[in-house]
């Protein structure tokens, strides 16, 4: 008997394992299939946030998709504060799924899940850090329980980080050696901590002075040793109270 | 102000930016000084170099990102190419004792030696002093300094984040760039990027 050898649809290396899943078995017309990179680390071990933060890398897809599918882009969990020290990352610890949706470009398709593949190239660290590169394919769930992995697509997706709640009024005040981010119109908040989208706009290892009163609260942020031109907004995500994750587009006017 | 008062407000100045390493190492700004011990256990002072360019180049030799510039032969030929035209290149390490990248002179050397480096010297920054002093987040993680001590370069090697030796070769150069216009009189047009690499090893 002649044993092919399929492309993985899971991979193995150093500290990390990760697949290409689905959230269902079927492409329904008029809607996204959802796929997903489930990477299930080891403890103590972590990968990176799309702003990996000071040091290390996201990681990166790409897609090999049939005729008639586009991927979007991966949506991003809120992200933990790696390390301590001068040196702060963001990423993720355990198990993360990034989501991906691939839309239909095409109408005639049936209902079976297409032939997908991704190429991966993450870096998975914790004292040092370790490349991973695979070759991915869709994975089948274990038993043909797709309901496990449909309830991790609907957590992951619970957990994303929000639109900011209407009614928030949010601008960024820059001054020589900080950005002032304050949120007005905001219901009282015992802390929140920001997560720049961008890197190089602020320092990640400085502590981030948190103020509030009844109008709201605000933030100091000290700006990036790399960031020499001015920027018209200040992006990121507001971590706020015990786990509200909001994604903010702060205006920012010097003074 | 009358020069009376310059000089005194310019040695608090002097002091304020010595005690204040987070935010000594802007483009654009005197490069703080240092003094730091090579591998044959030499010392080195930044104003040694005045008159000539700096760089600084933070090293881990078993950092992936660090290998793809070394495996490569990249940063080997950037340490030939711009030393032979009177650059210092200086190595760092700042891994302290047990963490990866940690080295001792005489192992540090025979290093040099095995792949072929070429560095001014390596300085041995065990403690982390000048790796927090220049705010060092990764290897790599490259400052260049002006023959007159303004720091004209903060940030990454080239602008293709990866561990993929492959990339070295299309990836744009920042520091050949960076050298190129400063030592034909021009302005850096990059003078900061997004460093890329493993975090520096610092102690706990």
């Amino acid at each position: 008997m002649l044993l092919i050898l399929a492309a993985p649809s899971r991979a193995q290396s150093s500290h990390a394992r990760v697949e290409l899943i689905a959230e269902q078995n079927t492409v329904v017309p008029g809607r996204p299939l959802w796929v997903g990179l489930l990477f299930q680390l080891d403890q103590g071990w972590h990968i990176y946030w799309q702003n990996p933060g000071d040091s290390g890398e996201p990681p990166k897809v790409q897609w090999q998709l049939p005729p008639g599918f586009a991927a979007g882009p991966i949506l991003w969990p809120q992200p933990i504060r790696l390390g301590s020290g001068a040196i702060i990352d963001y990423g993720y610890e355990g198990q993360v799924l990034l989501m991906v949706p691939l839309n239909r470009t095409a109408t005639e398709h049936g209902s079976s899940l297409p032939n997908i593949a991704a190429d991966v190239k993450y870096i998975v660290c914790r004292e040092m850090c370790i490349p991973g590169k695979t070759h991915l394919t869709l994975a089948t769930p274990a038993d043909g329980n797709w309901e496990q992995w449909r309830a991790l697509f609907e957590r992951t997706r619970q957990q994303l980080p929000k639109p900011m709640p209407p009614g928030w009024k949010v601008s960024a005040e820059s001054n020589k050696t900080s950005f002032v981010l304050t949120v007005r119109d905001a219901s009282p908040v015992r802390s929140s901590s920001f997560f720049p989208l961008e890197p190089s706009q602020i320092d990640n290892s400085s502590p981030q002075l948190f103020a509030s009163n009844r109008a709201g609260f605000q933030l100091t942020l000290k700006k990036s040793d790399q960031l020499v031109k001015p920027i018209s907004t200040l992006r990121g995500l507001l971590m706020v109270g015990a786990g509200r994750s909001i994604e903010v587009d702060a205006p920012v006017v010097s003074r | 102000m009358t020069k009376r008062f310059l000089i005194p407000t310019l040695s608090f100045l002097a002091v304020l930016i010595s005690l204040s390493p987070a935010w000594a190492a802007r483009v654009g700004e005197a490069a703080p000084e240092f003094t730091a011990t090579d591998s044959n256990g030499n010392v080195h002072k930044l104003s040694d170099y005045k008159g000539k360019f700096v760089v600084l180049e933070w090293s881990n030799r078993g950092c992936p990102y660090t290998q793809k510039h070394y495996n490569s032969g990249n940063m080997q030929e950037l340490q030939r190419q711009w030393t032979a035209r009177g650059v210092i290149w200086l190595t760092v390490i700042s891994s302290a004792p047990g963490k990866q990248g940690y080295t001792t002179g005489p192992e540090e050397n025979a290093y040099v030696k095995q792949v072929n480096a070429a560095p001014s010297a390596v300085l041995l920054d065990p403690t982390g002093a000048l790796g927090h002093f220049y705010d060092a987040k990764t290897t790599p993680h490259i400052f260049i300094i002006s023959p007159q001590g303004t720091l004209i370069y903060n940030g990454a090697i080239d602008d293709t984040p990866s561990t993929d030796v492959a990339d070295v070769g299309k990836a744009k150069n920042y520091v050949s760039a960076a050298l190129q216009e400063a030592t034909s009189g021009k302005a850096v047009t990059v003078p900061t990027s997004r460093p890329y690499g493993c975090s520096v090893k610092y102690a706990d």
